[in-house]
């Protein structure tokens, strides 16, 4: 690498530029005193995060901690949904028949053209409601074995919660999955047009096709893109506290009104959903990093 | 006459049956309503489901983030008495009706007040509390206003939170003052601190106790109540025994006191403060 010989030509303007963004915070909180009378108190977040357990004698998860797992199971069991949907939808979307098409371009336009909340309640009531006492879930949890209610209870959380939390999945599962088969067909349409006709002169079945050519490419070239949907699934999968799903934003609100103390309590679960959402960018950036070194 | 004779037979006849299938239809309706009903669900599951909001003191979350409160005691003694489990399911209060028409629980024991707009929608228990609406105000924006009428201007604000029995007595009681509805009783509350409306109104103890936590710049216009409420279980509509065993169940404990002895420690002291961090 050649270093550049002057690289600090515009030292004085970015300093200048950053004493100014600086101030301008510090200002704006220094105002917050001057338009909110409030007493900040932060002592009572610990307690709601890990609770002193009387009985076992050792540091039990509280709301806001068992909020988070839940969020994490959502986001990850949602993504894993969300992907299988989109890679189905994205292939129908660039199919050469006309039926898989229209079908999965009818999926696509449709959750992408309506506001989040409305598809959720109206999934949440109309259609929810019919799919969780198909699956049987409520007895499950009084049927089944301790150990099965163990992995259970890992992988999906407490049972008796476990409708409330699968709901959630699909339902978020069913409106990032129409952003996943949007990710997907551009992934499929990107690959160059030449190696299609090539790969079917050799003789290869539409099926073969996509087997050997366009998807490791393509497969590829989506996993930026996909990354940084699951990163917004995570801050979406907030919005399914308006269907009482208890995750962390939903119990956020009920530790808020319990305790009567809402900004606090709110500025600290923002920092929390920062800290997982960073995580995340991290570990994909040293993910594509790697694959970067694969390809060359 | 033979024609007469066995038309008469054949009236007679149908008319037998028909009574007899009425009987046995009759009987097939009770059979069902009756095996319908929630309650007999309740029995077979061998737990109720309570859908319910977070609201003090009716129902929050102790240190533990188990719930606790007033519905909660309540919940708990109507499950005992069923000899059943008890499973609450918290639930956005904005959302709560259509939760208990969707199946998602058995009951709302919300603090839930009886209006006829919800009425319409879902069936209501007799009552099992009563509250009553307070208020309190700013002191810089409406200290000088007259008590009650002063209130009733397009210049003055009030907040509520929203879907509250509160929104719409407010409306009735002051119609020109405008109304912000918030989520949330603290931020209608903080609204009123931060001087950005004049004044919020909500059940009782709730206006006392926050006038108790910033003297300086809120206080009572009236300590009376403004409206009073019934509170009673919802249930959903078309199911007479589970309407029937509520109500009396409320009965039994309203006449032998245990209701009021409840609401008093609930409502009336705060010896239950140190369970919560209220700050």
């Amino acid at each position: 690498m050649i270093r550049n010989k002057a690289p600090y030509d515009s030292y004085w303007i970015d300093a200048l530029v950053l004493i100014a963004v600086v101030f301008l915070i510090v200002y704006v909180f220094y105002r917050v005193n001057t338009v909110l009378i409030y007493n900040w108190d932060w002592s009572f977040i610990p307690g709601y995060l890990f609770r002193w357990d009387e009985e076992l004698q050792s540091y039990a998860p509280n709301l806001l901690m068992k909020g988070l797992f839940t969020t994490i199971r959502l986001a990850i069991w949602s993504i894993i949904l969300a992907a299988i949907l989109g890679f189905i939808m994205g292939m129908m979307r660039t199919s050469r028949r006309l039926f898989p098409r229209m079908l999965s371009r009818l999926y696509v336009e449709l959750i992408r053209n309506i506001p989040p909340v409305v598809f959720i309640f109206v999934f949440y009531f109309f259609i929810s409601s019919q799919i969780t006492p198909l699956l049987g879930l409520d007895s499950i949890s009084t049927d089944s074995s301790p150990i099965t209610l163990k992995v259970l209870d890992f992988l999906l959380g407490p049972p008796e919660l476990l409708s409330n939390v699968v709901s959630g999945i699909i339902c978020l599962a069913l409106f990032e999955g129409a952003y996943v088969t949007e990710i997907v067909r551009a992934g499929i349409q990107s690959i160059p047009k030449g190696q299609v006709e090539g790969g079917m002169s050799i003789g290869l079945s539409r099926i073969q096709l996509m087997r050997y050519v366009v998807m490791p490419q393509a497969v590829q070239r989506v996993i930026p893109p996909l990354a940084s949907q699951f990163i917004i699934l995570i801050k979406d999968s907030s919005i399914v506290s308006l269907i009482s799903i208890q995750e962390l934003t939903f119990l956020t609100m009920e530790v808020a009104t319990s305790t009567q103390r809402v900004f606090e309590i709110w500025v600290f679960v923002a920092a929390m959903y920062f800290v997982i959402s960073y995580a995340c960018a991290f570990g994909f950036s040293r993910l594509e990093k790697r694959m970067a070194l694969h390809k060359a | 006459m033979g024609i007469v004779k066995s038309s008469i037979a054949l009236i007679i006849g149908a008319t037998l049956v028909f009574l007899t299938f009425g009987e046995v239809f009759a009987g097939e309706t009770q059979k069902r309503l009756t095996s319908e009903s929630v309650i007999e669900t309740i029995m077979k599951r061998g737990k109720l489901k309570v859908g319910m909001s977070t609201f003090v003191p009716w129902a929050m979350r102790n240190k533990k983030g188990e719930l606790i409160g007033f519905e909660i005691d309540v919940a708990k003694k109507v499950a005992a008495d069923m000899k059943v489990k008890i499973e609450f399911v918290p639930t956005a209060w904005s959302g709560i009706i259509p939760a208990l028409i969707a199946g998602k629980f058995d009951a709302i024991i919300g603090g839930m007040s009886v209006t006829p707009q919800r009425n319409l929608t879902i069936n209501f228990t007799a009552p099992y509390a009563h509250s009553g609406m307070g208020i309190a105000a700013n002191k810089n924006l409406a200290g000088d206003l007259k008590w009650p009428e002063g209130y009733n201007s397009r210049s003055v604000t009030f907040t509520c939170r929203r879907g509250a029995t509160s929104c719409s007595d407010i409306k009735k009681i002051w119609p020109k003052a405008r109304l912000r509805q918030f989520d949330d009783d603290s931020l209608a509350f903080q609204e009123v601190i931060n001087g950005n409306a004049h004044a919020t109104v909500t059940s009782h103890p709730k206006p006392a106790r926050w006038v108790y936590k910033h003297p300086e710049v809120l206080f009572m216009p009236s300590t009376e109540n403004l409206t009073e409420g019934n509170e009673s279980f919802g249930i959903r509509k078309g199911d007479p025994d589970a309407l029937n065993f509520f109500s009396n169940w409320i009965m039994v404990h309203t006449s032998n006191g245990w209701l009021e002895d409840r609401h008093n420690y609930w409502f009336k002291g705060m010896d239950w403060a140190d369970q919560v961090d209220l700050k």
